[in-house]
């Protein structure tokens, strides 16, 4: 992509409409847009101000959360498939990755925002029971002379082996927490371990609910916005967000609400597309994401225009660099980033301190 | 290398979009707004038609529960016969009526209370039956989105909707059967590349029983009356509801099916 990157305008005028600008590099626009970006900014950005991109598309802010609620809802039926197929298995790749630098241990919180479908939530049980079992054999072979008395206790205790850990997937889309759920009691019941049974406990002061999936304490799902989380404050140890923060509308408020969330020392930590670098890599991406995904969105989940949102949006989300200043800006510390696949995606990291 | 890659792909001219935004946007699809010619319309590169029409087809057999597959298939693969018809339908007068007005055929359209009181063995009565029977409805057929003329793309969701009455001018029902007995007499008819592909593979998920009688009556019977029968687009058929279907049947040539197929 040519566009000018570096320009540094982005960073102070009204973000949506220079989004807007960088990305629709079609004439009939541009000739609409005399002078420089920065004149143009000047002469219009209070009328600017409250519209938003959805893909290439310039939205006003309040029609963009109602379009991305409809995106979803279409896709969340095929939305694990079309991943697998879009991205050819390897966002699994990515998302193992997020969750070894998040290197969890029994005991953490964890809240994944716009987690619909589980992958992350998922993965993080695995991992911290991987992670048990890991300690179990260790201390089985260090243990080998044990009295009767011990391995009676031993039977006795059934020690949760999660010793407290828990998941709070937080969607504002029904329909894709739906889809969790489902996934949740289906593998509970395949691998005999209790996500167990579900039951559904509705909060009825707010209009949300909470289904809890499994013995009272593991994996909760939960209905609610990014910008405006359901949650106290100080609750949870690790937030993350894995390929939903491009879509909230304002992303500041989201990271706002992450550092509000978070316990002091708590980990904020993003998986999302980002730019690519390598300039050979990121034609040849780019290609694939207009020319293939669309096709097929529309081949296996009949709906054409969502994936052309999808590869839009990407194209709108700020680079790596200047996704960590936002995060900086929110509040976070010791920010990084690691980006991968040649850019592709990037994982960002951040501490409340 | 980029700049290599850059030359040997721009004569081709496969990535771009016609018709929509110029050449500084090789690689992206025109966003919504800019270039459509009909309020459905998703303008697509060559490379995405190419693409598109294996990923339907291939779809369209693996689940033939997939319509819509069939229709992408019909208009990316159409071009060259829907500008043939449409020159064929411009010659006719009847056809170049239709052209001009452009009707559809849709349950809003339709004044469902007059059809019903048309007598008995008309047109619209059978129809009706055929959609009752059959448990269908003419509003199932999904809009055009890949056609890149906004004529010819009023052409094939004319073809769309006349199937039905296909349906019902030949007598046949909608199981897969009879699908492929229409597609035969419309691959003949219309030359549209879907029509004929739909012809030739369609069979693959019939029985042997189903292949023989297919191979053996159904096919010379739809081939020849397709061969005979003036083009079906061309009848303006909201004008001829009153006419009785065995009259319609006589002025196109059309004979009785050789053997029945139940619904």
């Amino acid at each position: 992509m040519a566009a000018p990157r570096s320009c540094a305008l982005w960073g102070s005028c009204g973000r949506g409409w220079s989004r807007v600008m960088r990305g629709c590099r079609l004439p009939g626009l541009r000739s609409s847009w005399p002078g420089s970006p920065l004149g143009a900014r000047l002469l219009s950005q209070e009328k600017r101000a409250t519209e938003t991109h959805f893909g290439f598309e310039t939205v006003s802010e309040e029609e963009k959360g109602g379009k991305v609620y409809q995106v979803f809802e279409s896709v969340a039926k095929k939305y694990d498939v079309m991943n697998d197929m879009m991205s050819l298995g390897i966002h699994r790749l990515w998302k193992d990755l997020l969750l070894w630098r998040m290197h969890p241990f029994p005991g953490t919180q964890l809240l994944d925002v716009a987690g619909g479908t589980g992958d992350i939530a998922f993965r993080f049980l695995n991992y911290i029971q991987a992670q048990h079992r890991r300690k179990q054999k260790r201390q089985l072979r260090t243990q080998q002379n044990l009295s009767w008395e011990e391995i009676a206790q031993k039977y006795q205790n059934e020690e949760d082996s999660l010793n407290g850990s828990h998941v709070v997937v937080c969607d504002i889309n029904k329909e894709m927490l739906k889809i969790g759920r489902k996934k949740a009691c289906a593998q509970g019941y395949k691998t005999g371990k209790s996500y167990g049974k579900c039951t559904e406990e509705k909060l009825t002061a707010r209009k949300e609910w909470k289904i809890i999936c499994g013995g009272g304490s593991r994996l909760a799902w939960v209905l609610g916005d990014a910008e405006e989380l359901p949650f106290d404050d100080d609750k949870f140890d690790v937030y993350t967000i894995a390929f939903g923060i491009r879509n909230v509308t304002h992303i500041d408020r989201a990271l706002q609400e992450a550092h509000r969330v978070l316990k002091p020392g708590g980990r904020f930590l993003c998986l999302e597309f980002s730019q690519v670098t390598n300039p050979l890599v990121s034609r040849l991406y780019d290609l694939y994401s207009f020319q293939v995904i669309p096709v097929m969105g529309e081949v296996i989940a009949k709906d054409w225009k969502s994936y052309q949102y999808l590869v839009e949006s990407i194209r709108q989300f700020p680079a790596q660099e200047e996704f960590k200043e936002m995060i900086e800006d929110a509040g976070f510390q010791k920010v990084t980033y690691e980006s991968l696949t040649s850019g592709i995606v990037a994982i960002h990291s951040g501490f409340k301190l | 290398m980029v700049t290599l890659l850059r030359g040997t792909l721009r004569p081709l001219r496969l990535f771009q979009v016609f018709p929509g935004p110029a050449a500084d946007v090789p690689l992206r699809a025109a966003s919504q707004g800019t270039g459509l010619l009909y309020p459905e319309h998703i303008p697509t590169s060559l490379l995405q038609k190419v693409l598109l029409t294996a990923g339907s087809a291939g779809m369209a057999l693996y689940n033939p529960y997939r319509h819509d597959m069939v229709a992408v298939l019909g208009e990316t693969t159409g071009c060259r016969a829907l500008r043939v018809l449409r020159d064929q339908m411009k010659r006719d007068s009847e056809g170049a009526q239709i052209l001009q007005e452009r009707p559809r055929i849709s349950l809003s359209t339709l004044d469902l209370d007059k059809l019903r009181s048309l007598p008995e063995g008309s047109l619209a009565r059978e129809y009706l039956r055929f959609l009752d029977v059959n448990r269908v409805s003419p509003d199932t057929r999904a809009p055009t989105r890949f056609v890149d003329d906004e004529e010819l793309a009023y052409v094939i969701q004319r073809y769309r909707e006349v199937h039905d009455m296909l349906h019902t001018l030949l007598g046949m029902p909608t199981n897969i059967l009879g699908e492929i007995v229409v597609k035969w007499f419309e691959a003949v008819q219309t030359g549209l590349p879907m029509c004929i592909l739909g012809a030739l593979f369609g069979p693959i998920r019939l029985s042997a029983q189903h292949l023989q009688v297919l191979v053996s009556e159904l096919v010379p019977w739809a081939v020849q009356n397709g061969r005979r029968a003036p083009c079906v687009l061309n009848l303006y058929y909201e004008r001829r509801w009153e006419q009785p279907l065995k009259a319609l049947r006589e002025e196109l040539g059309i004979t009785d099916p050789p053997t029945h197929i139940k619904a």
